[in-house]
């Protein structure tokens, strides 16, 4: 087995930069005021889970090569749709989070029929989807905003503490558990490799044998999975629901975006991790916990954002520009800035 | 022997194998397009409206509808046109020339536009650098620079609203007065600025697109960017001026929707880049790059405020009007790819 030769450079900082920035943020937080108290952590990471499911979804989409901007309003219409049943229907809380999770299972496969079967665009389909989902969900509740009732008692099991001395709530436990389960799907079985053989080269994954086709499908329909569980357990877990969630502030599609790229997932698919997304998200649910109003907050992210990106483009021209005109002189490069970009 | 065969394959021609409809109906709907469903609409409207379609009114009320999107169309066309599918960042360069423009308004009225402008400039600079020179991913790149500048908007004014009169000072009153009316004035009572600066805007746009030799350039970059490069074309710089241009576009649309709404701020502009993307899809304008026209660009325009208007007829209201609109979105799109790839074009 090949020993991997520690090496302290640009590359691995770049490799890295997801768990470097949570560290970062997290000395940051030792000047902060109450930062380390046990309900600001439990909050912060409460609060942050729904954008931790939104860039899961995104994740895998972009690793299998398309984009999914459904996701934001996919979990905000099963958020509406597990309290608006609970309070119409009176149906069991067990029985409305499934229904919002089929429902994202559903938009999901319709993305993927769109985008594979009738050949259109997954960005121009995401717009499309946008739209209709828009309108069912303003047909559905008029625009009004729906509240959980009286009935509190899915709302403190996600609150509370499931492990007593763990300052996590159950809803964050539960995001974590299914990130590592999507994590174990993507890593370790036929399908996940199928996922990121697609992303990397569509044609040649077809010639491979691969069924493209129920792959890219397949990925959808995790990431509508992903977005309607998540936003159906928000819904309870925040206690209300209305149909301009994250229309105001900084939007949980942005930072879910945001989080794909600081975590290192490739625009071009074919490469990434939700692992990554994860590590991401919670940091920038500590950062946002660090800058109190939502101006720094945005600015701050918006420039990570805008710094990553132009790292890797730069790093990606300058590499293009040595393999173009000296080949030779590309491996001297490669010695020196390592394998990764 | 095996020698031989590898050369027949290597030399034979690369037949289509795909199976082609060439008819005249398909041949007909994918020349005229978009223009076919803005009759469509025209017929659905006459019959809805009981004739009152044409009234001076609705005319008037479709076109200011559609002004507003028809000028950030006017300048997006390029962008979609040269291979780069969308710029994610119209919202913010929309807020951002009305802000500066707000808040120069001391420079008096010729200036508070010219700065406006200069704003929008900037940021098509920015992204034609960093699209056209550095090859960074067309969407993934404009959605960050709308966060960023969203960030700096917001930082710098506190999120506040600005309004023209507060900053103007006792005697810059009038040019303050005199920008707010630039979206209310109609010309000669019947036609709204708005909509002739729309219409002088794809005049202009047409005649970019046709009788210079940026547009037969950028149409070699948008149909394969790596053949514009070896024939010599200077790429950066074409891409740079599409990017220039759609900024300015936008920018212009900015300050009119701050004039129109009395006050400028970060969130001017929201959910403007997906209406004009979809005018523009509609008009027919391949995503893929190097295909479409500025005929059709209007045609989509129009077709977008008509479904509206004609929505609007019926009875729906603004939230249910989305439902319609999505899918009504897809399936053009739909029959636009499916027309190009029956005819073996795509």
């Amino acid at each position: 087995m090949e020993k991997k030769n520690f090496k302290l450079n640009a590359a691995f900082i770049n490799r890295n930069r997801s768990y470097l920035l949570l560290v970062l943020i997290m000395i940051c937080g030792l000047f902060a005021k109450n930062f380390y108290t046990p309900y600001n952590i439990q909050a912060v990471t409460g609060n942050g889970s729904l954008v931790i499911w939104l860039g899961l979804g995104f994740t895998i989409v972009l690793i299998a090569g398309h984009m999914d901007m459904t996701v934001m309003y996919m979990s905000t219409f099963a958020a509406l749709l597990t309290l608006g049943l609970h309070a119409d229907q009176k149906l069991p809380w067990l029985l409305c989070v499934i229904i919002g999770a089929l429902m994202g299972v559903l938009n999901g496969l319709i993305m993927g029929l769109l985008v594979t079967k009738l050949k259109i665009h997954a960005f121009i389909a995401s717009i499309g989807m946008q739209l209709v989902l828009r309108g069912v969900m303003y047909v559905y509740c008029n625009g009004k905003e729906l509240s959980i009732g009286k009935d509190y008692t899915w709302n403190d099991m996600l609150n509370g503490k499931l492990i007593p001395f763990l300052p996590l709530s159950t809803y964050f436990i539960i995001t974590t558990i299914f990130i590592f389960g999507v994590m174990v799907i993507l890593r370790y079985t036929r399908l996940g490799r199928n996922i990121h053989m697609v992303g990397g080269n569509a044609e040649t994954a077809w010639l491979a044998g691969i069924k493209s086709d129920m792959v890219v499908i397949a990925a959808f329909v995790i990431s509508g999975l992903a977005a309607g569980l998540g936003g159906a357990l928000n819904g309870i877990y925040s206690g209300a629901a209305n149909v301009t969630m994250g229309e105001k502030g900084i939007s949980p599609f942005y930072m879910a975006f945001t989080a794909c790229v600081i975590g290192g997932t490739d625009i071009y698919g074919g490469k990434g991790s939700v692992i990554w997304t994860y590590v991401s998200l919670i940091m920038i649910a500590f950062l946002k916990a660090l800058c109190k109003s939502t101006e720094l907050q945005v600015l701050v992210i918006g420039a990570a954002l805008v710094l990553c990106l132009v790292y890797e483009t730069v790093a990606k021209y300058n590499r293009d520009k040595v393999l173009g005109r000296r080949p030779n002189l590309y491996i001297e490069y490669k010695n020196e800035t390592g394998n990764a970009k | 022997m095996s020698e031989v065969k590898k050369n027949e394959n290597t030399t034979a021609p690369k037949v289509d194998t795909r199976k082609t409809e060439i008819n005249k109906f398909t041949l007909l709907f994918n020349k005229l397009g978009i223009w076919i469903i803005v009759v469509l609409l025209i017929v659905v409207g006459l019959i809805v409206s009981g004739g009152q379609f044409f009234g001076k009114s609705n005319i008037q009320s479709i076109l200011e509808a559609v002004a507003l999107v028809g000028m950030v169309c006017a300048g997006l066309f390029y962008v979609t046109y040269s291979g780069n599918m969308t710029d994610m960042s119209v919202p913010i360069t929309m807020a951002f020339g009305g802000v500066m423009a707000v808040q120069c308004i001391n420079f008096g009225f010729v200036g508070a536009i010219v700065v406006g402008l200069l704003a929008g400039a900037l940021i098509g600079v920015i992204n034609g650098f960093m699209i056209g020179k550095m090859r960074a991913n067309a969407i993934i790149w404009t959605l960050a620079v709308n966060l960023l500048i969203s960030g700096v908007i917001r930082v710098v004014w506190q999120g506040k609203m600005l309004y023209a009169e507060d900053i103007a000072r006792e005697d810059m009153q009038d040019s303050a007065n005199l920008f707010y009316s630039i979206s209310r004035t109609y010309i000669g009572g019947v036609i709204s600025l708005m909509a002739i600066v729309m219409l002088v805007m794809f005049f202009i746009s047409w005649i970019i697109h046709t009788k210079t030799g940026f547009g037969q350039k950028l149409k070699i970059i948008g149909t394969n960017y790596e053949v514009a490069k070896f024939s010599g074309i200077n790429c950066t710089r074409q891409l740079m001026i599409a990017y220039v241009i759609n900024g300015l576009c936008s920018a212009t649309a900015g300050i009119f929707y701050a004039a129109l709404r009395k006050c400028a701020s970060y969130e001017n502009g929201t959910g403007y880049d997906f209406d004009a993307l979809t005018a523009i899809l509609l008009g027919g304008v391949s995503l893929n790059g190097g295909k479409g026209s500025i005929a059709g660009t209007i045609g989509g325009v129009l077709a977008y405020g008509m479904l509206n208007n004609i929505l609007s007829w019926v009875g729906l209201g603004t939230y249910s009007k989305y439902l319609v609109q999505g899918i009504v979105f897809l399936f053009i799109v739909w029959l636009n790819t499916y027309s190009n790839r029956k005819l073996g074009k795509a």
